[in-house]
């Protein structure tokens, strides 16, 4: 079989920027459309396994700088297709999903913005809240770290708890700011004690220098504590419709 | 479209754009794990991508995160026994600009060195500890009062 990689759909009007560059050997990027969806497509490397770093850039890269322009709904990498498949598989038969998906998308941009605290910031800031944490830290001073593992184990413990519960109350206050001026949010746990917020907005793109203003503005304010990194103009990966997992 | 991979205009919001000027962590995160699904596509094989996926979910507190905030807390007591009498502004400053930062990579970061030590990349630069702003001793202000 030949092999067919893709990496997103779009309206079939949608116009491409032209130099955009792909992941198989050709390096060319083209669509397929089918009554008002297209696939945007292109080869796919037969002489090696994918996955390498340059492949998921070319990937991310492709599809959001198509989301810099028009709508797009992003494929999870890695999408491989059978070449003779593309109209009759995916296309033909998930016409219905697609069309809806690129309509209730249409217009809108995502950016993922994560926020993680200054931890010595935050530590100080617990240690002089909070007496047991002091009382365990002199405990441990001077110790080797056999001897004062288990005060070790309940500081850091009493620590990650602290962080916690400040995020639950800093997490909601920065969603709510931010997401004021973002048509829909979607949140993901945060994996680490710092993590603060990780969070997917969807703007629309005539809204996004506005959001991007919001959030510069709310790292000013918290720059002393906090440390915000936004990912955008993005394509809506956090916002695609609900696929087969 | 060109976005910038880095602050624009001075401010303090680290940016990332589309169009591959984003770090590999970020990029992995986006499109392994977000990003529309069909049951149409075949299987293919894949360089380090499984691996990766397993490492970067590995989350919790664990005993090993208790440890390793314990030992940044330890780390701020010593310095401040160490130079004797500074003020909390003076003392936390000093931490902030001598404490690596690469202590706290996360879990992602984490399998992602593992990764690209396996496709021999490069790291791209996802922190950048260099720009970071002195703290200064008064209490950090919540954004809900500060709004208020």
């Amino acid at each position: 079989m030949t092999a067919t990689y893709v990496y997103g759909l779009v309206p079939a009007d949608a116009e491409l920027p032209d130099d955009l560059v792909g992941l198989g050997p050709s390096g060319s990027v083209s669509v397929v459309a089918h009554e008002g969806v297209a696939a945007v497509v292109g080869d796919v490397p037969t002489d090696r396994p994918i996955g390498t770093r340059d492949d998921l850039v070319a990937h991310e890269s492709v599809v959001d700088r198509i989301a810099a322009v028009t709508t797009v709904l992003p494929m999870r990498f890695p999408a491989v297709i059978e070449d003779s498949s593309v109209v009759e598989e995916l296309l033909a038969p998930h016409h219905e999903t697609f069309a809806r998906g690129l309509e209730a998308l249409e217009g809108t941009v995502q950016y993922t913005l994560k926020a993680r605290y200054d931890t010595d910031v935050l530590l100080q800031e617990i240690l002089e809240e909070d007496a047991g944490a002091r009382e365990l830290q002199e405990r441990i001073r001077g110790k080797d770290s056999d001897a004062a593992y288990y005060d070790r184990v309940k500081l850091g413990e009493l620590i990650v708890k602290a962080l916690e519960k400040r995020r639950e109350v800093d997490a909601t206050d920065i969603v709510e700011r931010i997401g004021e001026v973002a048509e829909a949010v979607s949140t993901t746990t945060p994996t680490e004690p710092e993590e603060v917020v990780n969070a997917a907005f969807l703007v629309r793109r005539d809204a996004a220098e506005e959001f991007e203003n919001e959030v510069e503005e709310l790292g000013g304010d918290t720059h002393e504590w906090l440390r915000l990194r936004l990912l955008g103009p993005l394509a809506p990966y956090d916002f695609v419709p609900r696929g087969e997992e | 479209m060109t976005v910038a991979t880095q602050t624009q205009g001075g401010g303090y919001v680290d940016r990332g754009g589309g169009g591959g000027s984003s770090g590999l962590a970020d990029v992995v995160e986006l499109i392994l794990d977000k990003g529309l699904v069909i049951d149409v596509f075949v299987r293919v094989s894949l360089v380090g991508i499984e691996l990766l996926t397993i490492d970067a979910r590995v989350v919790v507190a664990s005993v090993d995160t208790f440890l390793r905030f314990a030992e940044a807390t330890n780390r701020l007591d010593l310095y401040g026994e160490d130079k004797g009498g500074k003020d909390l502004a003076e003392l936390t400053q000093g931490v902030t600009e001598g404490a690596a930062k690469g202590k706290t990579a996360g879990a992602l970061d984490a399998a992602v060195d593992k990764v690209e030590e396996f496709l021999g990349g490069n790291r791209d630069s996802e922190d950048d500890e260099d720009r970071r702003e002195p703290v200064r001793r008064k209490p950090r202000p919540r954004t809900r009062e500060r709004e208020r």
